[in-house]
């Protein structure tokens, strides 16, 4: 299963990929690949994990491969096996690939595909994926999205938020037409924002989690969320999760 | 290469491993950092992998080496990593055979064992569960399976594979011949995918001078002698 978190920037989505990331290390029984595809890198950082390298690392190693190193597609194919697997920081369960920030604007092609193709491979050996997706639809435009098996939009209760994750599900229907989705709305002070959210878009909503001083709290103070302690906000993501994955 | 193995040998730090009463069972394994048993030329340890091919007289058929601890014997953790194999056969095209041999030790995957190879830098890295570990998992297997893979390869008629696993220095004693192999292999990739024998502009005219196979390899597809089995001389690569 790979769930991808997408929607606009500033909802917290970054915050609800931590804290499924956090129950996917609890259960400890799945071996699970988060994907960072933020190139800020807020999710590594919420997770507490440090990143050696990047897959932006990777895509330049891969590049200077094609340049010099690797002699045909074979060995362009288990070198970015070995690359993918050295830039990969991992925690019990868990293992953190960071897309990093791209530096260089050239066209490679064949590294792209090649590089696409494999995450999807390695995507595979884990048994869930969970990608923080880049903010915004520019991420679904590339068709990075097209392999997930569900979006997970959040929105926080403005209907500038709850616009975007329609955008985001229009866009991403086209893109990856078998996923599912489902719109989370984050930071909720009052029920009746969720009804409101509810009234104004056709899409479902598949849950709601509440503003949460302990979670504000590991965020203002930059402690890792899977040291999280159980809290409203972690027991109402852990609902959606345990119903989706 | 050999003169390194006879060194090895001499000084008793090289044995012949015994083969397992069973083939260990085929599979491909994600091993994880925290279901390691034992990792094996992790990247930033020493690492090297030779594949080289040559005489079928040359090569020890079945023959697995190791110089260093076994994977019992290791005491978990990480070590480096060295692994050379040595195949023989009659190679009528030598650049197919090398992809064939080559993807051959590419397919090889283990239950419980997850490799991963860099051939730029000539590295292997390998993790071995801690479950296989404790079931008893060796290089045996490993060598045992690589030789059964290679020898489905039309043209190998022969296959040894030796592992060195005991310090540092001893890996990096290989990173000469490697070189030397990766020089080799480079040199005939050249001459057949970019079909340019204009050997006063090629950085691999040295090695082509050097290596009788590669100047046979260059006169054929240049086409000033007629295609003819390779019986002499070896090449190497990875």
């Amino acid at each position: 299963m790979i769930l991808a978190i997408s929607g606009k920037g500033g909802v917290g989505k970054t915050t609800i990929a931590a804290v499924a990331a956090r129950a996917l290390a609890r259960d400890g029984s799945r071996r699970s690949l988060i994907v960072d595809a933020d190139p800020a890198g807020g999710l590594a950082m919420a997770l507490g994990m440090k990143p050696g390298r990047t897959l932006n690392d990777v895509r330049k190693e891969l590049i200077h491969e094609v340049k010099e190193g690797a002699r045909d597609e074979r060995d362009l194919a288990v070198s970015i096996d070995y690359l993918l697997a050295e830039a990969l920081t991992e925690r019990g369960n868990l293992a953190l690939l960071s897309i990093g920030r791209p530096e260089d604007a050239g066209c490679y092609c064949k590294v792209n595909v090649i590089l696409k193709d494999a995450i999807k491979g390695l995507a595979a050996r884990f048994d869930e994926t969970v990608v923080d997706a880049e903010a915004g639809i520019e991420q679904v435009n590339r068709k990075v999205l097209g392999s997930v098996d569900y979006v997970l939009l959040v929105a926080d209760t403005s209907m500038k938020a709850v616009r975007t994750a329609e955008t985001i599900s229009a866009v991403g229907a086209t893109m990856a037409p078998g996923a599912g989705f489902g719109l989370l709305v984050n930071r909720v002070t009052d029920e009746g924002q969720v009804e409101q959210v509810r009234a104004a878009t056709d899409l479902e909503v598949v849950g709601w989690v509440p503003e949460d001083p302990t979670v504000r709290r590991f965020d203002e103070e930059e402690l890792s969320f899977l040291d999280l302690p159980d809290c409203p906000a972690s027991d109402a993501i852990d609902a959606v999760l345990a119903s989706i994955l | 290469m050999k003169a390194l193995i006879e060194e090895w040998s001499g000084e008793g730090r090289l044995r012949t491993l015994e083969p397992g009463a069973s083939p260990w069972p085929r599979g491909y394994s994600l091993v994880l950092q925290e279901d390691t048993g034992l990792e094996l030329g992790n990247p930033s340890g020493a690492s090297l992998s030779i594949l080289a091919w040559g005489e079928p007289s040359e090569v020890c058929d079945g023959r697995v080496s190791l110089v260093g601890p076994d994977v019992a014997e290791a005491g978990g953790g990480s070590i480096p990593f060295g692994q050379v194999v040595l195949v023989g056969g009659e190679f009528d095209n030598e650049y197919d055979s090398f992809r064939d041999i080559r993807d051959a030790v590419y397919d090889t995957h283990l239950d419980g064992f997850s490799v991963r190879t860099l051939p730029s830098r000539q590295t292997v890295w390998c993790r071995v569960s801690t479950e296989a570990r404790e079931g008893g998992f060796s290089l045996a297997d490993l060598g045992a399976a690589l030789i059964e893979e290679l020898k489905t390869v039309e043209p190998v008629s022969c296959a040894e594979v030796l592992f060195v696993t005991s310090e540092r220095d001893d890996v990096e004693r290989l990173a000469e011949p490697a070189r030397g192999a990766q020089r080799v292999i480079e040199a005939m990739m050249k001459m057949y995918q970019e079909a340019n024998f204009d050997c006063e502009t090629c950085e691999y005219k040295e090695v082509c001078d050097s290596v009788m196979d590669l100047k046979k390899i260059r006169d054929r597809l240049a086409g000033t002698i007629p295609p003819s089995p390779l019986r002499e001389g070896r090449g190497g690569g990875e």
